[in-house]
């Protein structure tokens, strides 16, 4: 079960994911991640601290995403990762091209 | 030894009448002549009346079996035999009356022993015409027979058995006791001959001809019996043997079957047409219900449905349109119209209310049924509905009437359930279509699936310094992990595992090309990390956006006893070293293939060369085996696979492999499946 919400904060989108993400719903992660997309914005950050589960199906659609951003010069960050949704993004180096924070208020300092 | 002959019942019942019959003659005739010449040969009426019984048998078991010995004879072939064999008898008969007109008041007319021989002629033939007449009648009574009439049948033939014997009473004279047999039988007749269930299942043709047999029977039993009784009253008979209980009996009863046959089945004329169209309806139905067989079509069951409907509801004319997926709306089949008037009197109905509310996409037509007054190339009233099936209207059949409001009630019922098990047939052969389908796509996956296990290795390069298997498992047939090893040079070994993102046919594809890019680059000998630069770089040209590759790969040269290795977002390698006795994940960073698909990859992925002495155990895996799940939605996890090895590690690497795998499954339990491939190798050094 995965659900996204989306909300605006100070010109920030927040992407809120609760549960978890595998090959069955990772389209409606893509078409989330679209519908900012067609709104004006500079910075999504998404709040991880209840996604569960992310399988390799939903690293793809933020790995297919990176382009797209780094294009249209918008920044993205992801906080709160449990553990061991975290080590899945490390472990595939997606960390390296994502800036992972353990809070809210840390990925916030990031913006710029 | 002796081989009895077969009896054959037919003949020798056959034989045996006509020789009691002469017997029976000779025994009267010898009695005669011995009256007349008062020679008083003393032979008593007992032993003719004896004969005569015996001749009723033999000619019953004759006809018994001639006739049930063919079981699918027609009612109306039945009805026939009774009024050709009375006919038989009636011009017998007639023949010998005619004979004495001519004879006149001649000498020889009044011959007694020529007399008594027609008499007995006339008997048999009497017999005869009334025991087949007796036995053609109990198949009619027994049609559609209930346990009931069987046992009042089986009573009447032994209250007519008995009645054979009651001659030995009363000597076949009048008395009370015979009135009374006699009554009795007639009543019984009479509750026997109301069981005519056969009469509506003759066709209309057939009831008049059974009309005409009947008519012939009645005449001929009349005829015969009035024949009888003159007999009775005449003295030249010496012993009578045709004032018998039995064949009076008998006489009555063929009379009141026959009497009622006719008038029932004159009754049943007017509505025998109701009937036959039921019959047919019924065929129909059954014809609809039955049409999906190999090789037919959903057209042959349209044909059917459009004949069915037409006769149903004597339509003058009709016609299908069906959608079809390439051609559009089409008519599939036209009756009694030709094609410019239908088109003419479609686009008239179809302005016309109600048939105007029709629309192809209401999901209710399935129980629309449209039906109203038209007035267009002389029809005046037209019926429509809906062919529809899985909710989904598929077409439309038209029916027209020359008359108004031609079509009732009853005709909309039957129409409406042709309708619906022709729909019911469609759908049956649409689902059997699909399911054809769906086992053809089994089958390829299946190919695919032993394809796909032929391209991991059936055996593992190595040397005498280590030892390496590996196993593979695809959660659906088919997976996207991936392993295999290459010798490079005499003591230099690569090794790859790789995991596709996703799983099932979309990721074996991908899982083969990077066979083939691993194939490929190895021939050159890179070094891991450019190993991983170049597939990255191939790989960026044919994996789709969305979808990476994580790999490790190394190279193991046993005689500088090193390992030289590469991480591309794959899980990191679970190594123990047998000196300090520990377990620990190789750490090293490193980014999956394709997801970066510049030369920046270039910056994101390492390399590392470690050591190895003999003892050391090296554990390589996909995420499938660490992520897999138990009930309670936790993973089995690195920590859980590092304390599993530690067990372990002094044992052979199958049996580690084999313990892992074990492992894995009595933590998710037995109730659970792994939803995603796994993959494992262990290589031991020595």
């Amino acid at each position: 079960m995965l659900k996204i919400d989306i909300q605006i904060e100070q010109q920030m989108h927040l992407l809120i994911l609760k549960g978890e993400i595998d090959a069955s719903n990772s389209v409606d992660l893509d078409s989330a991640i679209q519908s900012i997309f067609a709104q004006d914005c500079s910075v999504i950050l998404v709040d991880g601290r209840e996604l569960d589960y992310i399988s390799s199906a939903g690293l793809g659609v933020f790995m297919s995403y990176l382009d797209d951003f780094q294009e249209k010069g918008i920044q993205i960050f992801i906080f709160g990762l449990a553990p061991k949704v975290l080590q899945v993004f490390e472990i595939l180096g997606l960390d390296k091209l994502i800036s992972i924070r353990p809070n809210k208020e840390d990925a916030m300092a990031l913006v710029g | 030894m002796i081989k009895l002959p077969k009896i054959h019942t037919g003949k020798l019942s056959l034989i045996s009448a006509v020789l009691i019959w002469l017997a029976l003659l000779f025994v009267d005739i010898t009695r005669i002549f011995g009256e007349l010449n008062q020679l008083g040969s003393g032979i008593s009426p007992e032993y003719s009346y004896a004969l005569e019984i015996l001749f009723f048998i033999t000619v019953y078991i004759f006809y018994d079996y001639t006739i049930n010995s063919n079981k699918n004879t027609e009612f109306l072939e039945l009805i026939w035999r009774g009024a050709s064999t009375g006919l038989l008898a009636l011009t017998v008969s007639l023949i010998i009356r005619g004979l004495y007109f001519l004879l006149g008041d001649g000498k020889l007319a009044m011959d007694p022993l020529l007399r008594n021989f027609f008499y007995h002629v006339n008997f048999a033939l009497i017999t005869i015409f009334l025991i087949s007449t007796l036995i053609l009648w109990r198949r009619l009574i027994l049609y559609q027979k209930t346990k009931r009439i069987v046992q009042q049948w089986q009573a009447f033939e032994v209250i007519l058995l008995m009645s054979m014997f009651f001659v030995f009473l009363n000597n076949n004279s009048l008395d009370y006791s015979f009135l009374f047999g006699m009554v009795f039988m007639f009543i019984f007749s009479i509750s026997l001959s109301v069981n005519l269930k056969w009469i509506p299942y003759l066709t209309f043709k057939e009831k008049w001809k059974s009309i005409l047999f009947f008519l012939i029977i009645l005449i001929c039993t009349i005829y015969l019996f009035t024949q009888l009784l003159s007999y009775s009253d005449t003295e030249l008979v010496f012993v009578n043997l045709t004032d018998n209980l039995f064949l009076i009996a008998l006489f009555g009863f063929i009379f009141i079957y026959s009497l009622f046959s006719l008038l029932v089945t004159l009754f049943n004329l007017p509505t025998s047409s109701v009937f036959e169209q039921k019959l047919t309806e019924a065929i129909n139905f059954q014809r609809l219900s039955q049409s999906i067989k190999p090789g037919q079509s959903e057209n042959q069951v349209l044909d059917i449905l459009i004949d069915s409907c037409m006769s149903a509801s004597y339509a003058d004319a009709g016609w299908i349109e069906v959608i079809d997926d390439n051609l559009g709306l089409q008519i599939v089949h036209r009756r009694n119209i030709k094609e410019t008037e239908r088109a003419k009197i479609q686009t008239h109905v179809e302005s016309t209310s109600p048939f105007n509310a029709f629309k192809w996409d209401n999901p209710k037509n399935e129980f629309e049924l449209y039906q109203g007054r038209i007035s267009q190339g002389g029809f005046l009233s037209a019926l429509m509905l809906p062919l529809v099936t899985n909710n989904q209207t598929f077409g439309r059949i038209f029916l027209l009437k020359e008359v108004k409001e031609g079509f009732n009630k009853e005709m909309l019922n039957i129409i409406s359930t042709f309708v619906g098990q022709a729909c019911i047939s469609v759908e049956n052969h649409r689902l059997l279509n699909e399911a054809i389908q769906n086992e053809r796509y089994k089958e390829e996956l299946q190919i695919a699936q032993r394809v796909q296990r032929s391209l991991l290795p059936e055996k593992l390069h190595h040397d005498e310094y280590f030892e390496i298997c590996g196993f593979s498992e695809a959660a659906d047939e088919v997976g996207g992990d991936y392993y295999e090893t290459q010798q490079l040079k005499e003591h230099e070994f690569a090794v790859i595992i790789g995991d596709v993102s996703g799983k099932g046919t979309s990721a074996a594809f991908n899982m083969s090309q990077m066979k083939g890019v691993f194939q490929s680059l190895v021939q050159l000998h890179p070094s891991p990390r450019d190993f991983m630069i170049k597939a990255n770089k191939a790989l960026s040209f044919c994996l789709e956006r969305q979808l990476f590759i994580t790999t490790t790969y190394l190279i193991i040269n046993t005689l500088k006893k090193t390992i030289k290795f590469s991480r591309a977002g794959h899980c990191p390698t679970l190594y123990y070293d047998a000196k300090l006795k520990r377990w620990d994940y190789l750490s090293i960073d490193g980014m999956g293939l394709g997801i970066i698909r510049t030369d920046l990859y270039e910056d994101f992925v390492h390399e590392k060369t470690i050591n190895f002495n003999p003892q050391d155990l090296m554990v390589l895996y996909t995420d499938g085996l660490v992520e897999a799940s138990n009930e309670h939605r936790e993973e089995f996890g690195y920590e859980r696979l590092k304390k599993l090895v530690d067990k372990h590690h002094n044992k052979q690497p199958e049996e580690i492999q084999k313990l892992i795998i074990e492992g894995v499954f009595e933590f998710i339990g037995k109730n659970q499946r792994l939803d995603d491939d796994y993959s494992l190798m262990v290589i031991k050094f020595l």
